[in-house]
């Protein structure tokens, strides 16, 4: 192993330019299909608060047919309450409302406007919050619309001018006084169920849970579950379309039908969740990443299989003299094998450092999710992106391209017959 | 000379063929790219009919008997909003301030109307109705067909006529609405009565990456029984005084745009609202930039690599040459066309398959169509450009390389 590692950096040694051209090659591929991987990771990858993202299940809207129109959009509280909050295979049912900008005042100092989410009690059971402050509201503050309020860090210091010790301290959202309840760390945009910067009881906003439409069976609110466990989902989802079914039997007499589409969907459906009226298409989402991996490996693989070919025509004569010397053609591919794997980890490992630095750099543009209106770029940490599943594709991806592009030649090279090798024919 | 090249590239066919196959692989997928950048950049620079430039949205709220500010006894909301309407408009730095319902240009929502004029009717779905006070044209600054400014478009919205885009009935094969303009409409949303038309307007885009060919609208006046804290109210700054609108319209807020219970929850420019609004395209277009950069990096790559040995082994031909009185500048040409001979006979079987994907619609689409002569001969020739810059910069090394080689030593060598 010693030799054939110090032959490969002879070798590469004597030709920087090949080196460097195979190197940066497949780095760069390896660069682009990591920034792939990432994009989808991030939206599917637990991270806090959404640690249980395998386990989570979201309806994010609701269909109602009535005739030939219908009505696509969140649902009411009542709808949600009769068919999903009270299954029971589920661990907790949150009901929510997608944030909001809202005024927030300190009497005398400057205003300034928030994501305001208006949520349950539940809400901090499903979803876990790191709290450095104070507590959330307990079911019964929920039930009895007593004002109070969880912001996060950032908030906390614009409107107190501290991040520490306000529970308890008042201010005013929508010109209402709110008491600070908890302060929790700031939340990235990336967790799109439960980002926000102020969490506030919804029973609190009585405008809010009011507005409902298409004879107050929607309204403006979403659901998440968090099942026991991942097995329990398909259960899950069978006790919510028997719900429906109960529900939409209530509402016949009146020509309606709320229809679900499939949902509640999983984390990964729920990403590409971005209209009532569609249900989102995971197969031709898989399909496109698929097509774009394999245009990444192909292109780089074909190019370093033309270089390896004509680097081996040269190095054809010194086969020859090995194998004349009755060196075996397991060895010799092998040493060619060993030599290109060495060159592809290094790239690998360079494009792995590419990806990451690049992911830092464009976060904003890069990661921000699609259809959202909230003014801060999401906060990407060393937590989120870097997971061992995604190095070990990697690596994966490493062998795969060392395989396809040096395969072939060195199989070809070992091949031909000693004289030929010798003369540097083929 | 190149009935010699076209032998020696036959006689390295194997090797060839790698680089071939590269070719190809790349001149198709770069084709889809230039097709993809080709359809997105003249949609993004047909236009808009439409300005956002010093263009903010305002959104209004109303206090709740929660807060301690709520004044039960004031129940004319809608005069409320008239009176905030009629303070902004007032304001030394506002152009023209306007409240509408699902109007405003990059917005989600939107209303649907349908439009009959005597026996042609246009159905509804694709019509959008823009619901909005006269000023709206003024703040967005629309433009009439037969050259009516946004004032004039605002005057006539204000005796109750409509404002429906030109191209309207170019389905039912009528190209411009000039000859009816005066004539009277009916629209779905109200079948009672009758519109005039007041002007037709250049068509309106939904958003920057469509052409604007099959984009409809129709326009017509909100009056203040219909003023709500719903409505959207948007603002045009004038252009000398758009600094820091937004921190002096908030320190302003408290004090002159409080009406009755009504209060000011947030404002956004225009053109924070159209990058989350095309954030998805904007996307598409770097992804598919990126991608491009990559092959072209790729080819590069692959190219300058593989020369680079070639040049190594043909040493001794290429003194050869030299020894029978070739010039340098032979040398150098003959390695950059071997290169672009080899490019033209991938491009031959890329166009075949570009041809079959455009046919079976895989590329983008552009106003209905996915295989256009034009646009198919542009891509195909700017893929062939780019790959082509590619292979003589990678050439241009291993070239310049051979060119140096003293023929003597080689000779001798061998």
């Amino acid at each position: 192993m010693n030799t054939i590692t110090k032959q490969t950096f002879q070798q590469l040694r004597e030709q920087p330019l090949i080196s460097i051209v195979s190197i940066v090659g497949t780095a760069f591929s390896l660069f682009l299909i990591m920034l792939v991987v990432m994009i989808q990771q991030v939206k599917v990858a637990p991270y806090a608060p959404e640690s249980n993202r395998d386990r989570m299940l979201h309806v994010k809207f609701g269909s109602v047919q009535q005739g030939e129109g219908s009505g696509n959009g969140p649902l009411a509280i009542s709808t949600i309450n009769t068919i999903y909050k009270k299954m029971k295979t589920p661990e907790a049912v949150t009901t929510y409302m997608y944030p909001t900008k809202q005024l927030l005042s300190m009497d005398g100092t400057k205003s300034l406007t928030a994501d305001v989410e208006l949520t349950d009690a539940d809400f901090w059971r499903v979803f876990n919050f790191c709290f450095i402050d104070g507590k959330p509201y307990s079911e019964a503050d929920f039930k009895a619309g007593i004002a109070l309020a969880v912001i996060d860090k950032t908030t906390a210091r614009q409107l107190f001018g501290t991040g520490t010790g306000v529970a308890g301290r008042q201010f005013k959202l929508k010109h209402i006084p709110y008491k600070v309840s908890g302060v929790v760390n700031d939340v990235s945009t990336l967790a799109t169920s439960s980002y926000a910067q102020i969490w506030i009881p919804y029973t609190t906003d009585k405008e809010a849970c009011d507005m409902t439409w298409e004879d107050n069976i929607m309204g403006y609110f979403s659901v998440t579950i968090l099942a026991h466990s991942e097995a329990d989902k398909a259960k899950i989802r069978d006790e919510a379309d028997a719900n429906l079914n109960k529900f939409n039997l209530t509402i016949k007499n009146k020509g309606m039908k709320l229809i679900s589409r499939n949902r509640p969907y999983d984390t990964e459906k729920e990403s590409i969740d971005f209209g009532a009226n569609i249900e989102p298409d995971v197969a031709a989402q898989h399909r496109m990443q698929w097509i774009t991996f394999i245009i990444l490996l192909i292109v780089p693989a074909v190019n370093l299989s033309s270089m390896t070919h004509s680097r081996l025509r040269q190095r054809l004569s010194e086969i020859g003299i090995r194998r004349a010397f009755g060196c075996t053609r397991w060895s010799i591919a092998n040493q060619i094998l060993t030599e290109n794997m060495i060159v592809t980890l290094c790239a690998g490992i360079l494009g792995l450092l590419l990806s990451i630095a690049c992911a830092y750099c464009f976060n904003a543009s890069l990661f921000t999710p699609l259809y959202t209106n909230y003014s801060n770029a999401p906060l990407v940490n060393i937590s989120i992106l870097l997971h061992l599943s995604t190095f070990g594709y990697a690596l994966t991806f490493c062998f795969v391209l060392n395989l396809l592009s040096t395969g072939i030649p060195a199989w070809h090279a070992c091949r031909t017959s000693i004289i030929n090798d010798l003369n540097g024919r083929r | 000379m190149n009935r010699k090249l076209f032998k020696q590239i036959r006689n390295e066919w194997r090797s060839n063929l790698w680089i071939l196959v590269e070719l190809l692989i790349v001149s198709v997928v770069m084709w889809f790219i230039a097709d993809f950048m080709y359809v997105r950049i003249t949609d993004y620079n047909s236009p808009r009919g439409f300005d956002i430039s010093h263009c903010y949205l305002i959104k209004i709220n109303k206090l709740t008997p929660n807060s301690p500010d709520f004044n039960p006894s004031d129940t004319l909301e809608k005069k409320d909003m008239e009176e905030l309407l009629n303070r902004l408009q007032h304001g030394p730095e506002i152009e023209a301030a306007s409240l509408s319902q699902n109007s405003y240009p990059y917005n989600g929502s939107n209303a649907s109307i349908g439009i009959n004029y005597d026996t042609i009717q246009t159905g509804s779905g694709s019509i959008i109705r823009r619901w909005v006070t006269p000023d709206f044209v003024k703040v967005f600054r629309y433009e009439g067909a037969n050259g009516e400014s946004p004032e004039q478009l605002a005057e006539l919205l204000k005796h109750d006529n409509i404002l429906i885009s030109d191209n309207i009935f170019i389905p039912h094969k009528i190209l411009s609405l000039h000859n009816y303009i005066g004539k009277s409409f009916k629209l779905s949303t109200d079948t009672t009565r009758s519109f005039r038309l007041g002007a037709a307007l250049k068509p309106i885009k939904y958003y920057d990456f469509e052409s604007g060919k099959d984009s409809y609208c129709c326009l017509y006046k909100m009056d203040m029984n219909h003023f709500g804290n719903w409505c959207e109210l948007c603002v045009r700054v004038k252009d000398n005084m758009d600094n820091n609108f937004m921190d002096n319209l908030w320190k302003d807020a408290d004090k002159h745009l409080r009406v009755g219970n009504l209060y000011v929850s947030d404002i956004k420019s225009f053109s924070d609202i159209r990058t989350n609004f095309q954030r998805s395209q904007m996307n598409d277009m770097r992804n598919h930039l990126v991608g491009g950069a990559f092959l072209m990096l790729n080819i590069f790559l692959g190219i300058l690599g593989t020369f680079w040995f070639r040049t190594q082994q043909r040493k001794g031909e290429i003194a050869l040459f030299k020894a029978l009185g070739s010039t340098n500048k032979d040398i150098f040409r003959r390695e950059i066309i071997e290169g672009l001979i080899l490019l033209s006979v991938a491009t031959i079987f890329a166009i075949i398959i570009d041809l079959n994907m455009a046919y079976a619609n895989l590329n983008e689409w552009h106003d209905g169509v996915t295989l256009e002569s034009g646009r198919f001969i542009f891509s195909v020739l700017i893929s062939y450009l780019l790959i082509a810059l590619m292979i003589v910069i990678g050439i241009w090394f291993p070239a310049k390389k051979a060119m140096k080689i003293q023929p003597a030593e080689a000779l001798h060598e061998e």
